[in-house]
């Protein structure tokens, strides 16, 4: 209790103060945005509203690149088809012409979609092959607009969109795009303080540990290229009615570098950070116009030292608050108590059945025969000495591994195996060997990813922040900070998770766990690295979650822990059931002595 | 007309498997794949031209030399751009710090080389343009020595089975007692010097053009997709494979459809195989 | 810097001058800003290399002979690198942060289709080098003017020689996958259909692409008789010429003036590789068999010989540089103001304005300045100082 006190500050609900704070660099750049039209002449509005262009871009890029870490480094082609899309479309060389704001639904639309077709093989492919197909498509769609002609104007290109009274003029425009950026930034910043924002960033920093939490890393990122393609495409239509004639070569390979390396220099799961990246390389050059030959090359050298030397990027900069040293002697003083607010009804009474489960890895039998039944209000010991297969069974019940025979049942379901992110459905939740943290996210984040499944909101509503998407927030914060303060980690809610001593992870790991009111907790060693102290209290911790109803698998090498709070001990060997029974019964086990409590 | 697209093909193809090869070499030490590998193959080209063209050094020293500037680029990539992200591999910074080194080698060849293509000149005095010119023989018979080098190197070398043990398994290796920082280095030397020889012997066919990089590094790269990460042979044959049915697309469409029919080809066969079309051991990942 | 610099003191010694000639209005001595959107750099810097040069000379030359009407001539030079967003923003500045008079450039075609309504809607004078049709509009751009051939003029050129000069029937067509190959193509083809002959073969071609061959070999069996090619990329053009003589097919290749440049040059494997290539050039850059140039072009290439490098640029590129300079210093020397509407008067009133490049004729609802007789074609490997002989076949 006393640690609470020293940190008054609580977890859930920041203080409206706090909010407004970080409300103030955006305003200031809004502010300085609408002055700039009247104390500087049209050169200056010219490259505000390219900013604010390349901003609607960047700003729903970022959460492609910045939030869910998927390099798209070819994300012009969109510009390109947008552009492309309100010239053609407006011009009516193809169909009749059409009204601009038809045209420019039509961007949107075609944007998202290409969106979606650039984006797909992210779900399949790794990183690097990934960068490698966005690339590919960048270069090809401008080889297509040179050679269709008749659509495109091929090299000569087309004249771009002539947007009506009042936007005709160079204010008039100007204000069109910064209202247009400052509406994106609203929602980006919408999307990344909602649960999909924060289920990005678990994608791309703990990808299995948001699956475990059941956020389905396809449907995201589906939405995420939707969303990103289709302000892409407005913002092609908006770059071609500023360029007035659009041509393949004003789409060139710097400019997706730009957008690119405008995120990672801002630091990624910002939006602040590449909003004043945005603007200062946009200015850049013009600034230094005598540099405008080495401006690639400069942008590049800034990339590397960035990677190198601040991976965070400006976001990490101006992250003050990390700086700030936390206490040195805290420890972790779970509150069980509160449990009771958590679980406010007894999970459903059925068990986990594993029945004859085969697994093989080559040659090798991990998994050899298990039969293996987690009661519902029980805590169930597994172990058994190394490569003995306790930690591949707690895959298989997850739905990492498929067994090559055999089923896992909760009741009468079968889980389906292969589908780690239909497990958080059924009342599954676990912890893992390594801690799977988000180390940019702060510790109340890290727990809210928890309890993804619990929120009701589309990612059109988060967008918007509708009444549903703010209920959930406020839903999912309260319970994020009952699990904190449960665990005794309400004091650490505000810090990045990558500060944390090994042994808070583990129990962040639980916090994260219970957001999602298990039926089942399996915990893979969670007692690895803790004190002597804090394996107490982790015990009383999980005998207490227990009480609640809820069935408890713990994979632990501590046999004190093990036979001081089990109700039931399965010993593994080979893959094989070595014992299985009470703890008694398990300790005075001729197999299980000889081999592994060695006497 | 048949043998012109066997000239050209087997010679681009050539090419491509030797960048893919490179690919390979740079991940087998360190799994990073480098966005570097094409510009190792565009500097071959440069510094061929420069050396042996415009310094008129004779072609044997104008190899040698290359091969030693391109060596260097590579362990310059390995000491910048990879070895400090080494340690955070799932972040996949390495994608962002070798695209970032390669624009910087682009960009500076572009400003204080040229922006034009320019002339690569004949290294043995066998010419006549026709399937026979030694602009297509070169690239194969660098790409055969590759082969043959490689061979010899990992199967016949102490050195050459360290490489191989690291490829299997880093950290076994290092628990072993090999020297595993050196032999990484080795491996980006040794992929550099590939690279410059794959540049140098296509210098006839591509030029001194400081835009071939990010060429190379695409059709660099789809023998590594379709041949599976690592795996050299599946790389050579995709590789040749490539060349010959590019060049015979360009015979039989030609202009930019054959780049659409390339990379449409390359994006389904990796949907449909992302492990390559020879195979490789899916990874665990909890 | 040299230049402003210059311009500074020269500008001071001039103030002194134009007293005597009681010039007062304070207005009437500041320079003539001139705004030069040059791409300087980057892949297509050639050209604005070139015109950069006799951009500078004629500056320097007025400036040092006392300025127009007592008034200096600032240069306001901005690298537009081909980049057409870069080029939007630099014409942008130059209206409205240097206030320039008048603009010479851009000088590729993507960059001026951007800039010019940007001009137009500043009313700014300008003044271009590019070849696309749909830049000289007088009704929606009544601001500008060509000094260079438009692809028009240059199709109708290179049709009327494939086929009237030379007397070919079948043509191939080719170009690089840029924008002005692809376009190219198909205005190039249909000038050759309208001329009573016959296009077998029209593609385009990657610059990139390592070998030729099996394109070359789609036009022979196609039974083309000559090979019309539009590109800038010298590496292409040479290996279009290099494989055409493996093959050992001898049928002559017209087009783009850079066939004619010192790079191809360098790329053939063989020098007569470069013979029976005919690029477009100008009458008043072609030299005869007697290897003289017109006479007013033979005097000032005699002049600049030894202060401006010519081997490794094209003449006509340098002259347009120096008339640029000069029709804008002669509208302001004659109206006596940089009034935007006056100096587009005084454009719109030249009937054969003698420049060195061609003799410029505008009118309010003709802006394109050269007439189809200063095209001519000449011999590719001919290059001498920047000037090329005459192709056989005109008088």
């Amino acid at each position: 209790m006393n640690h609470t006190a020293s940190t008054p500050r609580p977890a859930a609900a920041p203080a409206l103060g706090h909010t407004l704070l970080k409300l103030i660099p955006y305003a200031a750049i809004l502010a300085v945005a609408l002055v700039l039209p009247f104390i500087a002449n049209d050169y200056w509005v010219l490259i505000a509203t390219r900013a604010a262009i390349y901003w609607v871009l960047v700003s729903a890029l970022n959460l492609v690149v910045g939030f869910a870490g998927q390099l798209a480094i070819g994300w012009v082609a969109l510009l390109t088809l947008g552009a492309y899309t309100t010239s053609v479309l407006t011009a009516g060389t193809v169909l009749p012409p059409m009204p601009l704001l038809v045209a420019f639904a039509a961007a949107a639309v075609v944007g998202a979609l290409a969106g979606l077709l650039v984006g797909l093989p992210a779900l399949r492919l790794r990183t690097f092959y990934f960068a490698m197909t966005t690339l590919g498509f960048a270069t090809i769609t401008t080889q297509i607009a040179l050679a269709w002609q008749d659509v495109t104007g091929g090299g000569i290109g087309i004249p771009g969109p002539w947007l009506p009274s009042p936007f005709d003029n160079a204010l008039g425009f100007y204000l069109l795009c910064l209202g247009l950026a400052a509406v994106l930034t609203w929602m980006t910043a919408n999307v990344a303080r909602s649960r999909f924002g924060r289920g990005l960033v678990a994608i791309r920093d703990a990808e299995v540990a948001a699956e475990v939490s059941g956020i389905s890393k396809p449907a995201l990122l589906v939405a995420v290229f939707l969303f990103s393609g289709a302000a892409a495409g407005v913002a092609g239509g908006l770059f071609a009615t500023l360029q007035s004639y659009i041509s393949p070569e004003a789409f060139t390979f710097d400019l997706s570098v730009l957008f690119f390396i405008a995120i990672l220099i801002g630091g990624r799961g910002s939006i602040l950070g590449p909003l004043i990246a945005t603007i200062v390389l946009t200015w850049l050059p013009e600034f230094a116009a005598p540099l405008v030959v080495w401006s690639t090359f400069l942008y590049a050298l800034l990339l590397l030292v960035i990677v190198l030397a601040v991976p965070g990027g400006i976001a990490a900069m101006l992250d003050f608050g990390s700086r700030r040293p936390l206490a040195r002697d805290r420890a972790v003083v779970p509150r069980e108590e509160l449990l009771g607010a958590l679980f406010t009804e007894r999970p459903a009474s059925s068990a986990i059945v594993l029945k004859d489960v085969v697994l093989s890895f080559g040659a090798v039998r991990a998994i050899d025969g298990l039969d293996l039944t987690i009661d519902p209000g029980e805590v169930h010991g597994l172990i058994g000495p190394n490569g003995s297969g306790k930690t591949t069974t707690l895959n298989v019940i997850c739905g990492f591994y498929k067994p090559d025979t055999g089923t896992v049942r909760v009741g009468d379901d079968v889980l389906k195996p292969g589908e780690p992110q239909h497990r958080a459905e059924v009342g599954i939740a676990r912890t893992f060997q390594t801690p799977r943290l988000i180390g940019e996210s702060t510790v109340l984040e890290n727990v809210m990813v928890g309890g993804d499944t619990s929120g009701r909101a589309t990612f059109a509503e988060a967008l918007l922040n509708l009444p549903r998407n703010h209920a959930d927030e406020v839903m999912l914060r309260e319970r994020a900070d009952l699990a904190l303060r449960i665990v005794g980690l309400e004091a650490l809610a505000g810090v990045r998770a990558d500060r944390l001593q090994h042994s808070e992870l583990r129990f962040m790991e639980i916090a994260r766990a219970l957001m999602l009111q298990p039926r089942f907790l399996l915990l893979d060693e969670p007692a690895a690295g803790l004190s002597g102290d804090e394996i107490a209290r982790l015990g009383s911790l999980i005998e207490s979650v227990s009480r609640h109803g809820v069935g408890v698998l713990l994979v632990e090498h501590h046999a004190d822990l093990i036979f001081k709070i089990c109700h039931h001990v399965t010993v593994l060997d080979l893959g094989r059931v070595l014992a299985d029974g009470t703890p008694d019964e398990v300790r005075t086990h001729e197999d299980v002595v000889s081999a592994y409590l060695g006497g | 007309m048949l043998p012109a697209i066997l000239a050209s093909g087997l010679a681009m193809g050539s090419i491509y498997a030797m960048m893919g090869v490179v690919y390979n070499v740079m991940f087998s030490a360190s799994r990073v794949m480098s966005f570097t590998t094409g510009q190792l193959g565009m500097l071959g080209g440069v510094l061929g031209a420069a050396f042996v063209g415009i310094l008129g050094l004779p072609a044997i020293v104008g190899l040698v030399l290359t091969l030693a500037c391109c060596a260097l680029v590579g362990i310059v990539t390995e000491v910048v751009a990879v070895r400090p992200v080494l340690d955070k591999l799932d972040q996949h910074l390495y994608v962002l710090s070798t695209l970032a080194l390669a624009l910087m080698i682009q960009q500076f060849v572009a400003i204080e080389w040229s922006t034009e293509p320019q002339p690569f000149p004949q290294l043995i005095g066998f010419g006549g343009g026709g399937p026979t010119d030694e602009k297509f023989w070169l690239p194969v018979l660098a790409c055969a020595v590759t082969v043959v080098g490689l061979e010899l190197l990992f199967r016949h070398t102490l050195v050459g089975r360290a490489f191989l043990a690291i490829s299997e398994d880093n950290y076994a290796a290092r628990a072993l007692g090999l020297p595993e920082r050196r032999l990484r280095m080795a491996s980006y030397a040794l992929a550099g010097m590939i690279g410059g020889l794959a540049g140098f012997a296509s210098g006839q066919l591509l030029l001194a053009f400081f835009a071939n990089g990010p060429y190379l590094n695409f059709y660099g790269f789809v023998p590594v997709a379709l041949g599976g990460l690592g795996n050299n042979r599946g790389a050579i044959i995709s590789g040749l494979l490539l060349g010959l049915v590019q060049q015979a697309a360009h015979f039989t469409f030609g202009g930019v459809f054959t780049s659409v029919a390339v990379f449409a080809v390359f994006i389904v066969a990796l949907l449909a195989a992302p492990q390559g079309l020879f195979g490789q051991p899916k990874q665990r990942r909890v | 810097m040299r230049i402003t610099r210059r311009g500074f003191t020269l500008g001071a010694a001039s103030l002194a001058a134009s007293t005597t000639l009681a010039r007062p209005a304070l207005a009437q001595s500041e320079p003539i800003r001139v705004g030069w959107l040059a791409a300087l750099t980057g892949p297509s810097s050639a050209p604005a290399i070139g015109f950069d040069r006799g951009v500078h000379y004629a500056t320097d030359a007025i400036n040092a002979a006392g300025g127009v009407n007592g008034r200096q001539i600032e240069l306001v030079v901005r690298d537009t690198q081909g980049d057409p967003t870069k080029a939007v923003n630099a014409a942008q500045e130059m209206i409205s942060r240097a206030r320039v008079h008048a603009i010479w450039g851009p000088t590729n075609s993507g960059e001026s289709l951007a800039t010019t309504p940007i001009m137009a809607r500043a009313g700014v004078p300008n003044v271009h080098p590019c070849f696309v049709d749909a830049l000289i509009d007088t009704k929606r751009y009544p601001n500008a003017f060509r000094m260079a051939p438009s692809n028009t003029q240059i199709d109708n050129a290179v049709g009327d020689y494939g086929v009237k000069i030379l007397g070919k029937k079948k043509f191939a067509v080719i170009g690089d996958t840029t924008g002005y190959g692809t376009t190219t193509v198909k205005s190039s083809s249909a000038a050759f259909e309208a001329r009573d002959s016959e296009v077998v073969y029209a593609g385009t071609i990657e610059q990139t692409q390592p070998d030729v061959t099996s394109d070359m070999l789609r036009m022979k069996n196609a039974g083309a008789e000559a090979i019309a090619i539009w590109t800038v990329s010298p590496g292409l053009i040479s290996r279009i010429l290099n494989t055409r003589a493996n093959l050992d097919w001898d049928v002559p290749v017209i087009g783009h003036p850079a066939m004619g440049s010192g790079e191809v040059g360098r790329l053939v494997d063989k020098p007569e590789n470069w013979s029976n290539a005919y690029i477009l050039g100008f009458r008043n850059t072609s030299y005869g068999d007697d290897g003289k140039l017109p006479d007013h072009v033979q005097a000032f290439v005699d002049k600049i010989k030894s202060e401006i490098d010519l081997d490794d640029t094209t003449l006509w590129w340098i002259l347009d540089g120096v008339d640029s300079i000069n029709i804008i210093a002669d509208a302001v020397r004659e109206t006596g103001t940089t009034d935007p509407k006056d100096i587009i008067g005084y454009w719109n009133a030249q009937a054969d304005y003698p420049g060195l490049f061609a003799s410029y004729t505008f009118s309010p609802d003709q802006h394109n300045g050269l007439s189809p007789e200063d095209l001519v074609m000449s011999e590719a490997n001919s290059q001498k100082y920047g000037a090329y002989k005459l192709a056989p076949g005109y008088e």
